[in-house]
């Protein structure tokens, strides 16, 4: 769920690994790597990537898709800010839906309405 | 997406997505060509090389840009030209293999289906909900459903495919099983209407039929045991065919079809077959066919009640047969006992066979009752039965055993309608027993007192229960004569008196025979000694009813010790002062009644072992000429000779009537008060009421005959208990 925060806080999302190129990116059973369109990759749990919907039908759908294979998903028409702003939010929702206290998630208004068609795309 | 957006007073405008693709018009055309073939990639299993965002977001993109009318079409179009093809080769499919092809491409298409419902999601997710279509899952299913299973050459063969691997197995052979519950989930999935529609209506046409068949064969060749266990096999085979491979809703139906054409059309030839039918079960005791035709019988309507019917006129049949029998009637306990033992017989069958049914059982007990009230001497045998236990049949038995016996007579008991009459006999019984001190234990007689007690109440057994006190009181009694008068009496012959109050003990006046002299001096004495202590009292002697102990030496010198009854005692006597009387003489000097006299006398000259008398001359019977002499020659290996009087145990046509009179007597007076008891409260009452009401209140003891009660109302009004209303004649009121 997105919201609008009110009151300024500081947000850490609690395990996000941006991309340096060294990280543990290929394991594809416990991690996805998702790809923005400028070509950072994002390797984040398949658990927290799950909750978009078009990726959870992506990561299951049974025909063996090239993504599914290769664990990484590219998103050409979704630029790195807010790649990065939308796998914040995947662990936030885990985080929140998991029924612990957790403050607002924050959104800066300039990057509202991309936030907006993304989370459409993605099912979010 | 889910949750709100910004806040709605700011007035954001929508735009489309960053990457706006070119609006040139091929666009369309292009991308659909791009979703089309990964389609046909799907069905040819080739989707690896496909990327799944690039397909979402191509659909994305069409349906945004209001293209979604173009994707579902093309979809549409695309997927039943591929179900037309595969329809073709499922079609071309040879004999045994035509299932498993279908079944492969059923997974096949299902499979496919869900990666193109997966990239359509978008389209599923906003398109078809705004323009009312179809769910593509849905879609496919339907697709699948028009173009394969109701495709002409499919269809028709699908099902006859089914029926006939279904029939076989019925015959025995193996099927795979696996693949049938493939296809009817199959059918499942495409909807409940297709699943009954195309199979489930015509399956349960040709079982029907076909268990019309067989079970018309069976009934030709089968005993009842033996179809019953072929029904209940064929009833878990369809049973375990459901659980296997058909849908779980299918079991109510199959079974029901099953029981109308194995069971409820044959129900009535079952029950009644020759030599093997229901009666014939309950005769031989088959529990398990019982049983068998208990639990399937029970699953058609009417089956339990034929079973019942029927069972119940075989029952009021036997008994009929059993209490009217005039062999059964000459021995009482036998007759008793025959009664328990079918009752035990059918508590098991019940118990056993019928899951203790609770209508079964007040269908027996409704039977009992029935045929044990149409002999008019039940009351009597059952009297006579714990007469005859209490005596002797118990002896060495355990408290448990007595109980259970005594419960079961109860039972028998509470089946009388005339439980007055049983009273009465069983008074008269119970004063043999104690008068004779013939009772095996105290403990079973007074347990039977107390069961009565419970079962009609404390006036029923109030006489009874006087009983046992004068016993005990007469001991006391005698025990305080002995201590006081001891010096006074000698060696004379020793005296034990019971003092019975009259109206309690079933005594009838009876006029005493005359006492050998020995004897009447010291009843004399005791007659002093009791009216010396309760003033106000008359005592009568009933010579009827004593025993007594006797020393007699014969011939040889050897002595023996007799027990007889009075009466006895006073004929033996006779012979001290000579050795040959006439019966006319021994009449005259005893003043014993006839027929009591003739009882002893046949009891002291005609019983073998037993003859302390001569008669002569010889013979069974004892008539009025005969002349009787002392037996010098008497022997016997025991020194206590006990001399038993003939009784006629049970009682003989005439001692019958007499009770049966008295009866009446008795209940003359309870109907009488019950009249009175019921018009106290009511005032007013017409007759046929007072006749229902009165039998209401008295049934638990009799069943008062209407004709009777009418007297008793005439009988009430000549005594100005009641009057005719005067405008209504069938009106009574009660006059205060």
């Amino acid at each position: 769920m997105l919201r609008k925060g009110e009151a300024p806080g500081h947000q850490t999302p609690p395990h996000l690994h941006k991309d340096d190129g060294d990280d543990d990116d290929d394991a594809p059973s416990g991690f996805v790597k998702l790809i923005s369109a400028e070509g950072f990759e994002f390797v984040v749990d398949k658990k927290a990537a799950m909750v978009s919907n078009t990726l959870r039908n992506m990561l299951t759908s049974p025909g063996g898709f090239s993504e599914t294979r290769e664990g990484e998903v590219r998103f050409p028409e979704i630029s790195t800010p807010i790649l990065e702003k939308i796998c914040q939010y995947f662990y936030w929702s885990l985080h929140y839906s998991s029924g612990k206290e957790t403050s607002e998630f924050q959104i800066e208004p300039e990057i509202t309405l991309e936030l907006m068609m993304a989370a459409n795309y993605l099912d979010t | 997406m889910s949750g709100g957006g910004p806040p709605k007073k700011r007035n954001f405008k929508i735009e489309l997505f960053k990457h706006r693709v070119e609006l040139d018009p091929k666009y369309a055309e292009r991308t659909w060509k791009v979703l089309e073939h990964a389609i046909h990639e799907i069905y040819n299993h080739n989707a690896s090389g496909l990327s799944f965002e690039e397909l979402y977001r191509s659909a994305y993109n069409m349906v945004l840009h209001k293209y979604g009318e173009k994707l579902y079409d093309g979809l549409e179009r695309t997927m039943t030209w591929r179900l037309k093809e595969i329809s073709k080769s499922i079609e071309a499919a040879q004999g045994g293999l035509f299932l498993e092809e279908l079944n492969a491409k059923w997974m096949d298409h299902n499979k496919a289906l869900q990666m193109i419902r997966d990239i359509l999601m978008y389209m599923d997710r906003t398109y078809v909900p705004q323009s009312r279509r179809t769910p593509v899952h849905e879609l496919g299913l339907n697709l699948w459903r028009d173009h394969i299973i109701h495709s002409p050459m499919i269809h028709s063969r699908l099902l006859d495919t089914l029926l006939d691997l279904i029939h076989r197995e019925r015959m025995g052979e193996m099927i795979n099983r696996g693949l049938m519950r493939s296809i009817t989930k199959m059918l499942m999935d495409l909807g409940a209407a297709v699943y009954q529609d195309d199979f489930e209506k015509p399956f349960l046409d040709v079982t029907a039929s076909f268990y019309s068949g067989e079970s018309q064969e069976f009934i030709e060749c089968c005993d009842c045991g033996n179809y019953l266990k072929k029904s209940e096999r064929r009833l878990n085979e369809e049973m375990e065919r459901v659980s296997h491979y058909l849908d779980a809703g299918t079991e109510a139906k199959i079974t029901s079809v099953v029981e109308k054409e194995m069971i409820a059309n044959h129900m009535h030839r079952l029950v009644h077959m020759e030599n093997s039918g229901l009666v014939n079960m309950l005769v031989d005791d088959k529990y398990d066919d019982l049983a068998r035709m208990y639990n399937l019988f029970r699953r058609v309507f009417d089956g339990l009640s034929t079973i019942r019917d029927v069972m119940t006129s075989y029952l009021r049949e036997t008994g009929k047969q059993l209490v009217t029998d005039p062999e059964r009637l000459k021995d009482p306990v036998e007759f008793v006992q025959r009664l328990l033992n079918e009752k035990d017989k059918h508590d098991k069958i019940i118990n056993v066979a019928f899951g203790n049914d609770k209508t079964f059982q007040n269908a027996l007990n409704s039977s009992f009752e029935y045929f044990i009230n149409l002999n008019n001497r039940s009351p009597e045998f059952i009297s006579l039965y714990v007469d005859d236990k209490l005596r002797k049949g118990l002896k060495g038995a355990t408290e448990e055993d007595v109980e259970v016996i005594l419960d079961k007579v109860m039972m028998l008991f509470r089946y009388l309608q005339e439980k007055d009459v049983f009273e009465k006999y069983y008074k008269q019984h119970l004063a043999k027993r104690l008068l004779s001190g013939k009772t095996v234990s105290d403990d079973a007689e007074r347990s039977m007192i107390v069961k009565l007690k419970t079962e009609c109440g404390y006036q029923f057994t109030s006489k009874l229960e006087g009983m046992f006190t004068d016993m005990k009181t007469s001991q006391d009694t005698m025990i305080d004569f002995y201590a006081k008068k001891s010096e006074e009496l000698g060696d004379g012959p020793t005296l034990d008196v019971h003092i019975l109050t009259t109206g309690s003990w079933p005594t009838q006046p009876c006029p005493p025979c005359n006492l050998p002299t020995e004897i009447l001096a010291i009843c004399d004495k005791f007659r002093t000694y009791y009216l010396g202590t309760h003033s106000g009292r008359r005592l009568t002697w009933q010579t009827n009813m004593g025993t007594a102990d006797i020393k007699a030496t014969f011939g040889k010198g050897q002595k023996h010790e007799l027990n007889v009854s009075t009466y006895q005692m006073c004929v033996l006597m006779l012979f001290n002062s000579t050795d040959g009387l006439t019966y006319k003489d021994i009449e005259q000097d005893t003043a014993i009644p006839a027929l009591d006299l003739k009882r002893c006398l046949q009891s002291l000259a005609c019983v073998k072992g037993k003859n302390v008398l001569r008669k002569e001359p010889m013979s069974k019977d004892i008539s009025e000429d005969d002349t009787f002499y002392f037996n010098d020659k008497f022997t016997s290996k025991l020194v206590k000779v006990k001399i038993g009087t003939v009784v006629a145990q049970k009682e003989s046509e005439p001692e019958k009537q007499e009770t049966r009179q008295r009866v009446e007597e008795d209940r003359k007076p309870q109907i009488e008060a019950a009249i009175v008891r019921i018009m106290k409260s009511r005032r007013v009452l017409d007759h046929n009421s007072i006749v229902a009401e009165v039998t209401k209140q008295l049934q638990a003891r009799f069943m008062p005959n209407p004709v009777v009660i009418k007297k008793r109302i005439e009988s009430l009004i000549e005594r100005e208990f009641l009057e005719r209303d005067k405008a209504d004649r069938k009106l009574y009121r009660y006059l205060a």
